[in-house]
């Protein structure tokens, strides 16, 4: 065992009210290489300074347009990515914590199976060459977890779970729908019974019926298996439907954090007000409504952002302050918390309601 | 139907097969609606359903192994002495003269997925004037100075930069927008938009739907607006088709459909989508999925899977029932002459 792990004060295993994952600062940044001899001529600050922590049993939103980050946040915690610094403070089972930011090799694949993902596209996450068995059962083998005789019967189990047929299991995934593909690379990722599973757009490219079928599945396996998700979308009624708290990120940073209906009806950043401003709302009643916020302009650079607060060219409250000073994260009580200078004073509109 | 006069393009009873070595798919079977100009049409359904196919029958560009087997779609053109002819567009040859002039001029198109629609090998504006050359009477220069036009008209900053960048240089909106200054280069009358904001964030779906509803106004276009998020279609649609395994189920005004839909397949989807306002609960879910397109149930296409299904639901096609004058359902429970003999079985 190295250093990484530090000892827990409280000895009482899992339900202290510590969170089940912490990061702290956690940077990411890719490097630009230029010309023949790999010269690095700057950095994509994909995620910066990004801190937030994950209570066991609750799902955290995280949001953002495209180019923000998210998806670069949650590859780092499953260590897809080793983060350029930071930590992420991962909680056992027994008690003790471990910086996954830090570990590597061996010791960061005994936590592996904890840390689960389910991808977005359920095409081109699922190798056409392996049957339905040979995908979910991999990481089963790949981690000597059960004897074949037991993983037959663990696959099994775990695709009834998911609403599949386990006479299935030698089927090649072609032979499956969107739906039912999307319910296989939910198998494999809860296989391992993790305790936490990173959704990367999870039901984005599915259709609206069926969407509802694995929204409500990941619910129930959610309870019933006591799950942790981190949920990343930019479909903000799916947020809102799924999550307890949600996080905004923008251009690398994380602007706001609240619980889902305080961030919701009660926004303090600009740039969430303008998220829900734009959220198409099924209700034709609602469509002549005056004051939506259009933002104008693209997402900054992340290799090339604007001074001060990112946000600022496209904010309507933009003063002097927010082009020279970068706003920090603050706490706005019941643990709202929101980087915006004039969090205080602007009076913000959260979503419409019917 | 309502308005006569603004009608611009009829399809009636439209079919299209795909001949497949496994067998005949009815991709579309028997669709009729019409398309009036200055209002959008949205189209819904989930994948599979035959909208999108629906839509490039308009232009003829069905692919391969698809074919318009039956049905008529009544293009009305203005001529140039402010007379309108009739062209039937499904009995034109696919690669013919006509189609061509049509094609881009009286009815473009836009796609879902602007990287894979635009020529990744000549520049924004290149593709943009080779429309414009193709379809009016002007040179170069002339051609040049409309393609700026549209740029500027559609949005994009400094368009006298980006008419000679190649698209990859482009974010997802902007080479969306330069789609949409490309599709309206020729004013044309019916503008297709297949998923056009799919692909792109809320807050430039946004920007995008908003730029489509002011061309709307400015030019009088008819849209026909093909997606799957009822969002998007409570936001821009005038009337809603509503497709199920090929067949319109249900057609109506966007308030009828959202407000009093009739049929199970509308109520359905309506409550099985997440919304914003509401909190967290159950989503009420459809059961079952979209037959595969080979084994198409036999009677209503829904009945497998509809909460209302009756005995009879899996032996008679639904035939398609007005409401009133602009409400028409594809359901067997609207239907007087098939009700009495089912109650009578059920009693």
């Amino acid at each position: 065992m190295t250093g990484a792990i530090l000892q827990s004060q409280l000895s009482s295993p899992s339900q202290n009210g510590k969170p089940l994952l912490e990061v702290h600062n956690l940077k990411m940044y890719f490097p630009i290489v230029k010309g023949l001899f790999g010269k690095i001529s700057g950095y994509v600050k994909a995620a910066d300074e990004v801190s937030f922590f994950i209570q066991p049993g609750e799902t955290l939103g995280l949001v953002g347009e495209s180019g923000c980050g998210k998806t670069t946040v949650g590859r780092c915690l499953v260590r897809a990515y080793k983060p350029t610094d930071g930590s992420i403070i991962y909680q056992l089972a027994d008690g003790t914590n471990v910086d996954l930011a830090k570990v590597d090799g061996k010791e960061l694949q005994t936590y592996r199976k904890d840390i689960r993902m389910i991808f977005q596209d359920p095409y081109s996450s699922l190798n056409p060459r392996m049957n339905v068995f040979e995908i979910i059962s991999e990481v089963l083998r790949v981690n000597n977890l059960y004897s074949p005789k037991d993983m037959e019967y663990q696959v099994a189990d775990i695709m009834k779970q998911c609403g599949l047929r386990p006479e299935y299991m030698r089927r090649y995934p072609h032979a499956f729908s969107g739906g039912e593909r999307q319910r296989i690379g939910i198998a494999r990722a809860l296989v391992t019974s993790p305790r936490l599973v990173v959704c990367d757009e999870a039901v984005s490219g599915l259709d609206v019926s069926v969407r509802a079928q694995i929204l409500n599945l990941m619910e129930d396996l959610r309870r019933d298996m006591d799950l942790t998700y981190l949920f990343i979308s930019h479909d903000l009624s799916v947020i809102r439907h799924i999550c307890d708290r949600v996080a905004v990120m923008y251009v690398g940073k994380l602007v706001e954090l609240a619980d889902a209906n305080t961030l919701y009806t009660n926004p303090l950043h600009p740039y969430t007000e303008s998220l829900m401003s734009a959220v198409p709302i099924p209700n034709p009643n609602l469509r002549q409504r005056q004051n939506r916020i259009r933002l104008e302009g693209e997402v900054a650079d992340p290799s090339n952002p604007p001074s001060g607060c990112y946000f600022h060219p496209r904010c309507r409250y933009a003063q002097e302050q927010c082009r020279l000073e970068t706003p920090e994260l603050r706490d706005m009580g019941n643990n709202h918390t929101v980087a915006c200078h004039f969090a205080e004073e602007l009076e913000l509109i959260g979503v419409r309601m019917a | 139907m309502a308005d006569n006069n603004n009608i611009l393009v009829q399809v009636q009873d439209l079919k299209i097969h795909f001949f497949t070595n496994e067998g005949t798919v009815q991709a579309v079977d028997g669709v009729t609606f019409d398309i009036h100009s200055g209002k959008t049409l949205c189209m819904v359904g989930e994948s599979g359903c035959g909208k999108s196919v629906t839509a490039r029958a308009l232009l003829q560009i069905v692919h391969r192994p698809g074919k318009i087997v039956a049905g008529d779609i009544i293009l009305h053109r203005q001529t140039s002495h402010n007379q309108t002819e009739e062209i039937n567009i499904s009995k034109l040859e696919p690669k013919g003269r006509v189609i061509r002039s049509i094609r881009g001029k009286e009815i473009s198109m836009i796609f879902q997925e602007p990287m894979t629609s635009l020529s990744p090998m000549y520049t924004v504006g290149n593709q943009i004037t080779e429309t414009i050359m193709l379809h009016t009477r002007v040179d170069k220069n002339q051609a040049r100075e409309r393609t700026l036009e549209m740029l500027e008209f559609v949005g994009i900053p400094r368009p006298d930069r980006i008419i000679d960048e190649y698209p990859f240089r482009l974010s997802g909106g902007m080479r969306q927008r330069a789609m949409i200054a490309m599709a309206l280069s020729c004013n044309p009358s019916l503008l297709i938009a297949d998923e056009p904001t799919t692909a792109l964030d809320v807050t430039t779906q946004a920007q995008i739907i908003d730029l489509m509803q002011g061309l709307q106004k400015d030019y009088d276009m008819g849209i026909l607006f093909i997606t799957h998020d009822l969002g998007v279609v409570a936001e821009i649609a005038d009337n809603v088709a509503v497709m199920y395994l090929g067949n319109v189920v249900e057609y109506s005004d966007v308030y009828t459909i959202f407000n009093d839909p009739q049929h199970p397949y509308t109520q359905a989807l309506l409550r099985s989508i997440p919304k914003v306002t509401a909190t967290r609960e159950k989503l009420e879910v459809i059961r079952g999925m979209v037959p595969s397109p080979f084994r198409r149930p036999s009677g209503c296409p829904f009945h497998p899977r509809c909460t209302k299904a009756m005995p009879i639901c899996s032996q008679v096609e639904p035939k398609t029932i007005n409401l009133n004058e602009n409400h028409q359902v594809h359901c067997l429970l609207f239907d007087d002459s098939i009700k009495n003999p089912v109650r009578e079985m059920a009693s």
